[in-house]
């Protein structure tokens, strides 16, 4: 059909009453790096939510890479290898150093031997700028540091796509540079990335397409350059004017 | 009848024998009482609606009730319900294993949900199954966390054999109370049986310590 990557087909999301996802298709190619902005409640974190299973969808259907969520724990384990997720969060192990956090999946998930997985643990954390605090835990990183061995972590598993929920909104404001370039690094290295963000800047350099959620539904599905100088409607005008 | 301290060296040989059997009853009861409280508590942590419900059950059954009562329901009631008779020592072990368990099953709930569900959501995120994030990441966070309360439920159960004098099992307390009634001397039986408890416990506490300090809890 297509190359996409990404395939959303009439998704719907219900809690209880409540929609939060109103019959969304898209489609998200390889190496698109996808914003997704709206007002808190909008269904842009629930949208991302749904793409690695975090969130069931209650309508339509959603596959990626060629893989349903809906095909049950084992698939979801294995659309969890190809999705990776950054938190806003970090969530790092705490008993686990740098190293450790990052190594831990390839060896557990993709089964590289102890060796193997450290030395993929040593060079990505080197990627992030991060190969000399391998061996601190995430209690001595700062948080921007912290997030950096998050992405690490997440790109250990060699993901084909990388999954990030507003990750520079829990961190102090000259903390958010270092990610976000980690970020750009990787966008320029042709990963596909979907990104929740209200890093207009960041949207604009990095990002190539932009989409704006509503009520549940993609309100505006453009260029972030074109779309955030020119709104293309006035709540999303509005919304850019409190960003 | 005057107080004669040295009296007590007469009768410590079988004060020991006594703490032997209390010793015996608590070390048993409570390696049985922590793996059906890890079983119950990682049911009401993880368990689907039945299994949780069932373990629910359990442990409120068991808080709700005095040990004294559920050690003569196993030891009275049990065999006329069921026509199992089990000896008093049986019993006591049993007590303690079902009694520590309900309360050792809380601690560990407890304890696996303050485990922020963001580490759990990381460690599925990266791909692994749910077993492993619990065995590797959930475990070893909430076992540090453990500790202290486990330690508390440990005094306690200690503490708890003494009930078991009214089934006749020979512990410490009822050791006690068979020196008292043959020779009346209450300040030193007792003192010296309230001493033989808290060294017991004092060293439960210095283990513990130890452990603790080992950990860091994270």
């Amino acid at each position: 059909m297509t190359d996409a990557i990404i395939q959303f087909r009439n998704v719907s999301k219900h809690f209880g009453p409540l929609k939060v996802l109103d019959e969304v298709d898209l489609d998200i190619h390889k190496g698109e790096v996808v914003v997704l902005i709206g007002p808190s409640g909008s269904g842009k974190s629930t949208l991302l939510r749904c793409i690695n299973g975090w969130e069931q969808i209650t309508g339509g259907d959603l596959i990626i890479n060629g893989m349903s969520v809906l095909g049950g724990n084992k698939v979801l384990r294995e659309i969890r290898q190809e999705a990776g997720m950054v938190f806003q969060q970090f969530n790092l192990f705490p008993q686990m150093t740098a190293l450790q956090n990052v190594a831990f999946g390839p060896q557990e998930v993709r089964g590289l031997s102890r060796k193997e997985a450290r030395d993929l643990a040593r060079e990505l954390l080197a990627k992030v700028g991060l190969a000399e605090k391998a061996d601190h835990e995430p209690s001595e990183l700062s948080g921007g540091q912290q997030q950096r061995v998050a992405i690490a972590r997440a790109l250990a598993i060699k993901p084909k796509v990388m999954l990030f929920d507003e990750p520079t909104s829990a961190l102090d404001p000259e903390l958010k540079q270092e990610v976000l370039n980690v970020m750009r690094t990787l966008a320029a290295e042709g990963m596909t990335m979907v990104v929740v963000t209200h890093e207009m800047g960041f949207a604009k350099q990095v990002g190539t397409r932009l989409i704006f959620m509503e009520h549940g539904k993609i309100a505006v599905d453009g260029h972030p350059r074109e779309v955030i100088d020119t709104p293309p409607n006035d709540r999303m005008k509005d919304f850019l004017q409190h960003v | 009848m005057e107080v004669n301290w040295l009296i007590i060296w007469d009768f410590i040989p079988q004060l020991m024998k006594g703490a032997q059997v209390t010793v015996h009853i608590t070390v048993v009861g409570l390696l049985g009482g922590v793996v059906l409280g890890a079983i119950a508590g990682l049911m009401r942590a993880y368990g689907n609606t039945v299994i949780n419900a069932i373990a629910f059950v359990y442990i409120e059954v068991i808080r709700g009730t005095p040990i004294v009562v559920q050690v003569m329901f196993l030891y009275f009631a049990l065999p006329v319900l069921a026509s199992i008779r089990i000896d008093p020592m049986t019993t006591a072990v049993l007590a303690i294993v079902i009694n520590a368990g309900a309360y050792i099953a809380e601690i560990v709930r407890g304890a696996v949900l303050s485990i922020s569900k963001g580490l759990t959501e990381a460690g599925l995120a990266i791909g692994l199954p749910r077993w492993k994030v619990i065995r590797y990441i959930v475990g070893p966070l909430a076992f540090r966390r453990l500790i202290p309360p486990l330690g508390n439920q440990f005094i306690v159960s200690l503490k708890d054999t003494s009930l078991f004098i009214v089934i006749g099992v020979g512990e410490l307390t009822r050791t006690g109370q068979e020196i008292m009634a043959a020779n009346f001397r209450a300040v030193e039986n007792w003192t010296a049986v309230a001493v033989m408890y808290l060294i017991m416990t004092g060293v439960l506490s210095l283990m513990l310590r130890m452990i603790e300090k080992r950990m860091r809890i994270l």
